[in-house]
């Protein structure tokens, strides 16, 4: 089970680069998505790791193999990949079995019993028995979506590319589908690129997820790196709900803008330098005045501040607060017991460590 | 180094398999459209190797000609109004209210569109000729008097036919417009407090306002570039038209280069009356927007109903009942004006037409023959270009799609000037034979064909076939396992639409045939000249009943009406 690397890859369209100088790892066995809005070159990745695009600068290797540079491209037939479609791309022609079995022709290693064998398998996996010989057009887009899957799997791929393949399904469906994916994995282990725009897709399937923007990798880690600790305003961003607060740090451990005063968990801070601070809503905690005592004891930063909105969504209050002595905005998200009004002063605590300096604090 | 090899071949599918697919493509269509129109242009300018303004002058000055160009000129626009007073009240009752019949109107206008003008020009001299004509008979017979009701030999009766055949171009290009427009958009200004009569005012006409007029160019085009219907009525009432005067031109002895000059004028209006069409159907973004999910409402039409379904039964039975039955009549009898009687029967026309006649025979199996060549080689043809127009598999793919469509403002006798120009001198000799006839169908049907398989290619969405790539086949084995089979029906469509377009070609023919390639359009004319109007009638039968076979076979394939409109 080989892994793949991408150096200094570079597509351009006209004078467009649509990804530039990407480099980017996949384990072998990994589930790795590439995860950014559109129009980052997510897809376009993809395309060239397929074999469907050239290059103009860079490489793609899988294992020892070099698939992709400027001056060859092994084409798609030859890349042992296999490739599931935003619109599942099924042969309206072609049977669910014939559509499955398709991939199964250029192994010349199995027989036909084989062959039958494993398209049987597959539909039993994605439980789509019945369903054998209809049509595509016949089948339910979640359905259609399952023959994807199958046909892509049924060849044991060394690599799996999944363009979007949930964007055209329904809320609901696309949640129990992002579970059968990452279950899937889990059974194959086959070394597999994501692509899609949405992030809590991408934070259920993958192992590692790359965040990209314009055309390069902005940011590279688990779910739970890119969440708790970001390195650029557009990762906090793009990855879940954040408050940013531009400040300076004004002494070791301490970002100031105006009258705020933040202590922060993180040392490495240089002294006088402009920094970022990245903090979740939900990590900001509303308290009542009996509560401060026990707050500051906690050695959490202690702001006041005056509701300006507050709306209630049934599992959680979001407001939004005016902090004291300072022009910064807060949104808070806070337990749906509590009630405010427009135009209440409020206590905020929020522990040194919800506060997050971002390492690269001007993108 | 096992994946070197592998490597290997797959830098020789870059580039160099497709440079001759490109210059092959390309040649075709040089050799199909800038030959003929360079030589067109060069003839024109040129007298004896040196360059001269001539011929344009002798063109420009010679009052018969001059004549010739007013003449078309009100028969265009006159046609083109017309088309619309007929074309849009059609296209508005089909499109949105509650006409009883809807199904036969559009069949009706299916099979008014697919119907050779030049065979309804015909019928009409046999409803309306001043002497002869049913219609006039009965007129007479009626009432008694001494002068005919109508005479079809004039520039009003000319206009009268050209137009019941013209309409349909209309029709379909409203009524499609209008399909496009939900009843939302008009209910918004209804709850606005709008009226009716406002609501038509302020948002459906102005809507469909790019479209009547574009509507109105397409008819004028028609009606210039008609070759029959101008030769059968104009001629006898004694005035020309630019194309029976580029064709009269041609007789002995041929000034062929006084035709190019006066074709190239004629080419110039045409080309720039599409620039115009095409602007404004550029800018109609606005009419399609939010077309596809919106529901439309019937307009209830309450007393009307059944006289509008009658207005439209009287308009379908100028194009089609009249003319179909005439026709019939005149195949089945000895005399086509006596009354329709026992005595008059006769199958004799039959048989004089199909085993008698000689010339009737040859052209058959020549029409048959170049339409299934055409059709052939067409269809191949086009879906090669739109394939590699709509995959951009080469650099420069959008010049072939612009050629291939750029015929469509080549008005078939120009083309047939052009092409007798090209090709009456080496290297390529094919005046004289049906080679000549195939070039010309072949670039007549270009444009109509490339739109067809482009709009199947488009269709054919490029993953499915990247799916077979990555899944293991080569570029050819996707082709033939998973496009051909998907992009069939919609070639064959193709095919049909082409062969079509031949069998009922006359412009083009009138001018390249010989005595050993006419063709049936061509004897059709001939006959006339020996007043056989039984084997005009059979004949001309025979070419309706093969489109109609055709039409039929391709709607089931297409699996949708053939004027585009959903159902």
């Amino acid at each position: 089970m080989p892994g793949v690397t991408i150096k200094g890859l570079t597509k351009r369209y006209g004078d467009v680069a649509a990804v530039e100088g990407l480099d980017l790892q996949v384990k072998p066995g990994e589930l790795v998505s590439l995860l950014g809005p559109s129009g980052c070159g997510k897809t376009t990745t993809l395309r060239l790791v397929a074999g469907f695009l050239k290059p103009e600068a860079g490489e793609i290797w899988v294992g020892d193999r070099c698939l992709s540079s400027p001056i060859t491209v092994v084409p798609p037939e030859r890349r042992r990949m296999a490739m599931i479609f935003q619109s599942y791309a099924l042969w309206p022609h072609m049977t669910v079995a014939g559509n499955i079995a398709y991939g199964l022709r250029f192994k010349k290693e199995l027989s036909k019993a084989d062959r039958e064998k494993r398209v049987k398998e597959i539909l039993r996996i994605v439980q789509l028995e019945l369903s054998e010989s209809r049509y595509p057009g016949e089948l339910s887009g979640g359905q259609q979506q399952r023959v994807a899957v199958a046909r892509a799997l049924v060849v044991e791929p060394e690599i799996l590319l999944l363009d979007e393949p949930l964007s055209n399904l329904d809320a609901n469906l696309r949640e129990e589908m992002r579970f059968e994916i990452r279950r899937l994995h889990e059974a194959f282990g086959i070394t597999t690129l994501y692509v899609t725009h949405d992030q809590a897709e991408a934070m259920v399937i993958s192992d590692r997820i790359a965040v990209l923007r314009g055309g390069r990798a902005v940011q590279m880690g688990t779910a739970e790196d890119l969440f708790q600790r970001p390195r650029s305003r557009f990762v906090a961003e793009f990855i879940g709900k954040t408050n940013l607060v531009d400040g300076i740090a004004t002494e070791p451990g301490v970002v100031t803008r105006g009258g705020v005063r933040l202590r922060v968990a993180s040392a490495d801070l240089t002294v006088g330098a402009p920094v970022a601070l990245s903090i979740r809503p939900h990590m900001i905690e509303l308290v009542a005045d009996h509560q401060i005592g026990t707050v500051s004891a906690r050695g959490d930063n202690l702001l006041r501040g005056t509701v300006q909105r507050a709306s209630y969504l049934g599992d959680a209050v979001d407001c939004q607060i005016q902090v004291e002595g300072s022009d910064v905005i807060l949104r808070v998200v806070a337990p749906p017991g509590l009630r405010f009004r427009q135009g209440e002063t409020v206590s905020l605590a929020v522990a040194p460590s919800a506060c997050i300096p971002l390492v690269e604090s001007a993108v | 180094m096992a994946d070197r090899l592998q490597v290997f071949p797959s830098r020789l599918e870059g580039m160099d398999r497709s440079a001759p697919v490109w210059v092959m493509a390309a040649l075709a269509l040089a050799l199909l459209i800038l030959l003929p129109l360079g030589w067109l242009a060069y003839v024109s300018v040129s007298s004896e190797g040196s360059l001269t303004l001539a011929h344009y002058r002798k063109v420009f000055m010679d009052p018969r000609l001059q004549k010739a160009l007013w003449n078309t000129v009100i028969l265009a626009f006159w046609v083109g109004l017309a088309s619309l007073a007929i074309g849009v009240p059609m296209a508005w009752l089909s499109a949105r209210t509650n006409l009883p019949g809807k199904r036969l109107i559009r069949g009706l206008m299916m099979a008014s569109f697919v119907t050779p003008p030049f065979l309804g020009a015909f019928a009409w001299v046999m409803l309306a000729g001043p002497n002869a004509g049913f219609l006039n008979k009965l007129y007479r017979n009626l009432t008694g008097a001494e002068e005919p009701l109508v005479n079809i030999f004039s520039m009003s009766g000319l206009i009268f036919v050209v137009a019941i055949y013209t309409f349909p171009y209309v029709f379909i290009m409203i009524a499609n417009t209008l399909d496009l427009i939900a009843s939302d958009l008009e209910e918004a200004a209804s709850i606005l407090g709008a009226g009716r009569l406002q609501v038509a005012l302020t948002i459906t006409i102005p809507m469909v306002a790019p479209a009547i007029l574009s509507g109105f160019i397409l008819a004028v085009l028609q009606a210039l570039a008609l070759f029959g219907s101008p030769a059968i009525l104009a001629l006898p009432a004694g005035f020309h038209t630019i194309t029976t005067q580029i064709w009269a031109l041609f007789h002995y002895p041929p000034k062929t280069e006084m035709a190019a000059a006066f074709s190239i004028p004629l080419l110039l209006a045409t080309a720039l009356l599409l620039l115009l069409q095409k602007k404004l159907l550029g800018r109609r973004g606005y009419a399609s927007v939010g077309g596809k999910g919106g529901q439309r409402r019937e307009i209830p039409l309450g007393f009307w109903r059944y006289p509008a379904l009658l207005g439209c039964l009287a308009v379908m039975a100028c194009s089609i009942f009249l003319p179909y039955g005439i026709l019939a009549k005149a195949a089945l009898s000895r005399a086509w004006a006596q009354p329709m009687t026992w005595e008059n029967f006769t199958l004799a026309n039959f048989w004089f037409t199909f085993f008698e006649y000689s010339s009737t025979r040859l052209a058959i199996v020549n029409t048959l023959e170049l339409g299934i060549m055409t059709a052939c080689v067409g269809a191949g043809l086009v879906a090669l270009l739109a394939y590699i127009t709509n995959r951009k598999i080469i650099p420069g793919h959008q010049i072939l799609g612009f050629l291939a469509l750029a015929p469509v403002v080549i008005p078939g006798v120009v083309l047939a000037v052009g092409l007798f120009i090209a090709y009456t001198r080496p290297p390529l000799l094919l005046y004289g034979t049906l080679g000549i006839l195939f070039v010309a169908y072949l670039t007549k049907e270009m444009p109509v064909g490339y739109s067809q398989s482009d709009a199947t290619f488009r269709g054919i969405h490029p993953e499915l076939e990247e799916a077979g790539r990555i899944l293991g086949a080569g570029r050819l084995r996707v082709l033939r396992e998973i496009t051909a089979p998907l992009a069939l029906s919609g070639i064959i469509a193709t095919w049909c639409f082409i062969f079509i377009g031949v069998i009922r070609e006359l412009s083009a023919s009138i001018i390249l045939f010989t005595p050993n390639t006419k063709v049936m359009s061509v004897v059709i004319f001939d006959l006339k000249e020996e007043g056989q109007f039984g084997a005009i009638a059979v004949l001309g039968l025979f070419m309706l009943a093969v489109t109609f076979a055709i039409v039929v076979l391709m709607q089931s394939l297409l699996g949708r009406d053939f004027l585009g409109a959903k159902e």
